[in-house]
């Protein structure tokens, strides 16, 4: 599962695409624990501590913060939003039909997320050396974060901690997205948290290892 | 950095015990040692070190420094270490095999081959343990099958620790009754420490890790892989302690390592239930050859531990422990050690060449530098040999137990044909071979810059 991360003009807020429709249509907002309850995601998302405000788009996930840092809060965020898709519970409960819906906000900055589209496609040149696929189909590629000025952070993970190609798969990714034109420099982020698991191969990776689709692109 | 890194001496680890093998299955096939001769006599002695130090020992520990990182998440405590250690190693064992002969009274009697054997041994696999201990304890957490490799390190010492012993006495360097007694009776603890703890506990460990990484299983720590550690310990425990024990005061030896059997075979039974689980919970439907010839050998442990419930009941089990011993050490853990390395060798060879590349140009895949249709009929060669000597040892024919090693000596020899294929990238295609930047590896060491 590949999450793109988009920032916006609030520093405050940040946009995750985890590159399949969330709510499909429409936008909600939930502010508190309260409204939270009327999606399983966003529970997961406002039991991390500074998430203020969680708001589900077409295709988007946009969380707000009161306290903390990015750089710490990302990796748990992602964590849940991996977990929530790979657990394959629908995005909201019966409850949300309370809520109010609107439409998106689309607060993005386009000309980031494209480059991160072209980053993603550049790091399928790639590959994890065991399982002989390209690391973004994988799902080894966590996030990728482009900020004013085309510095790059890419958040990934190995199939197994410890795995001896570790320093070669960061140094070839940092290497395959520094080449993207406009990208000005990288900075690739381990993580363990959460560890990778084969449901989060995209469809076309899975369908190569013989794994029957749990539902995911 | 989280994770490892590429163990220098690893190829030339695996190059001394494949040399081992093959020189172990050369003395089979031409008779020398047991059935030929006895189990105590000097030609059987060192046939069976061969195979328990020269390939078996030196296979795993070569294993051990590229793996137990991976296991931990931390890297190898001392890089240099390893070189000494397998020079500590290799001199030892010839020094041992020399004291054998001089058993045999065909070399001069007055060299101190089995003190320098007891010495040099005994420093190898300190620095191993010492090495990979230190690696082990500095992990920040160590998953269920580090603990197995603890538990097999630790059988290392008792294992070493008898062997000196007998080595000492053979050399008549003491006389001091507890070691002569144990020297008399406690050849079974030491065979049992060997190929029961440290190498079979070892290989249970990391085949937890290795099968479930392979075959994109789900990594075990469920309630049956913690009694099948903690079974493995009591049985160990009971032959090791509890026989030495017996035998040192007098006591019922043959109920202790009965009992200790019984604990052992029990553990065997849930790590086969895992196994098994492993194999059905894969995510990887299309396995390759290493996890498919492990099948093989797996299934030659299970066959082991059937023939030891048998024998136990037909009460004849001293009658055919050598067909068990051969069938353990050359179909479960020979088995498994060449299987694991058709992958591994090619796993590493990879990183060597194209892993510095990875990201600048395109690579090939490990899957690219072996062939594994080839592969397969050394491998099931292999596997049907050892099953047809194990037969031929059970029934008591040796000229068939000749042609079984024959025959496994051949498909050795194919086996490792393909290893220096791979490592010589010499299976992967022209145009993918040798990308900018990418030199064809040395046969037995990476270089140095590859930490």
């Amino acid at each position: 599962m590949f999450i793109q991360t988009e920032t916006t003009t609030d520093p405050a807020v940040l946009r995750f695409l985890p590159g399949r429709d969330v709510l499909g249509e429409g936008t909600v907002d939930l502010h508190d624990r309260t409204q939270a309850k009327a999606s399983p995601l966003a529970e997961r998302l406002f039991a991390i501590s500074g998430v203020s405000a969680v708001s589900l788009g077409r295709d988007s996930i946009t969380v707000t913060k009161n306290a903390g840092e990015w750089q710490h809060l990302k990796p748990a965020i992602l964590g849940a939003i991996v977990e929530h898709f790979i657990a394959g519970v629908p995005i909201l409960t019966d409850s949300a039909a309370s809520l109010p819906h609107g439409l998106s906000a689309g607060a993005g900055n386009s000309g980031e997320g494209e480059l991160s589209g072209r980053i993603k496609d550049a790091l399928r040149a790639v590959i994890d050396p065991e399982l002989g696929f390209n690391i973004v189909d994988l799902g080894l590629i966590y996030a990728v974060d482009v900020a004013d000025g085309g510095a790059v952070r890419i958040t990934m993970s190995t199939t197994t901690p410890g795995c001896p190609a570790t320093s070669y798969l960061k140094q070839g990714t940092s290497e395959c997205a520094g080449a993207v034109p406009g990208v000005e420099c990288v900075e690739v982020q381990l993580t363990y948290d959460p560890r990778w698991s084969p449901e989060m191969m995209s469809a076309e990776a899975k369908a190569r290892f013989g794994i029957r689709s749990g539902g995911h692109r | 950095m989280i994770g490892a890194s590429l163990s220098r001496w690893t190829m030339a680890y695996f190059a001394s015990a494949l040399f081992f093998l093959v020189a172990a299955e050369c003395m089979m096939a031409g008779g020398y040692g047991f059935p030929h001769a006895a189990v105590g006599a000097p030609a059987t002695l060192i046939l069976v070190h061969v195979v328990a130090i020269g390939w078996l020992s030196v296979l795993m520990l070569g294993a051990l420094f590229q793996f137990v990182p991976v296991l931990v998440a931390h890297p190898l405590h001392n890089d240099w270490l390893p070189l000494p250690t397998l020079l500590a190693l290799l001199s030892g064992l010839a020094a041992l095999i020399l004291g054998f002969l001089q058993l045999a009274s065909q070399v001069d009697p007055e060299l101190p081959f089995f003190a320098l054997a007891s010495v040099l041994l005994g420093l190898g696999f300190a620095f191993a343990l010492w090495n990979l201990g230190r690696t082990l304890w500095s992990a920040q957490s160590r998953p269920l099958p580090a603990r197995f490799v603890m538990v097999g390190l630790t059988s290392v010492v008792a294992t070493a620790g008898f062997g000196i012993v007998f080595a000492l006495v053979l050399a008549r360097t003491t006389t001091y009754g507890p070691f002569v007694a144990l020297a008399g009776s406690a050849l079974v603890i030491h065979v049992i420490a060997g190929l029961g703890g440290w190498l079979t506990v070892t290989a249970v460990g990391v085949s937890y890790r290795l099968l479930a990484m392979f075959m994109l299983a789900p990594e075990l720590e469920r309630s049956s892989t913690k009694a099948a550690l903690y079974l493995g310990v009591a049985a160990l425990a009971v032959a090791i302690g509890g026989g030495t024990w017996a035998i040192l005061h007098g006591a019922n030896f043959t109920l202790m390592l009965s009992g200790s059997a019984m604990v052992g075979l029990l553990a065997v039974a849930l790590y086969a239930g895992d196994v098994v689980y492993l194999y059905k919970a894969r995510k990887r439907r299309t396995i390759e050859l290493n996890c498919r010839m492990a099948a093989l050998a797996l299934a030659s442990l299970a066959a082991s531990a059937v023939l030891i419930v048998v024998l136990l009941v037909l009460g004849q089990l001293k009658e055919y422990a050598a067909a068990v011993v051969f069938l353990a050490a050359f179909g479960w853990l020979s088995g498994l050690g060449l299987a694991q390395l058709y992958k591994i060798v090619a796993f590493l060879t990879w990183l060597e060449c194209y892993g510095p590349v990875l990201g600048k140009t395109q690579t090939p895949r490990v899957q690219d530098l072996v062939i594994e249709r080839r592969a397969t009929k050394w491998f099931l060669l292999y596997f049907l040999a050892v099953w047809a000597g194990t037969i031929a040892l059970v029934i008591g024919y040796s000229p068939a137990f000749q042609g079984a090693a024959a025959a496994m000596l051949i498909a050795t020899g194919g086996i490792v044909a393909q290893f220096a294929r791979t490592r010589r990238l010499a299976d992967v295609t022209a145009a993918a071979r040798l990308p900018v930047g990418v030199r064809k590896p040395r046969l037995l060491f990476a270089p140095s810059h590859q930490n």
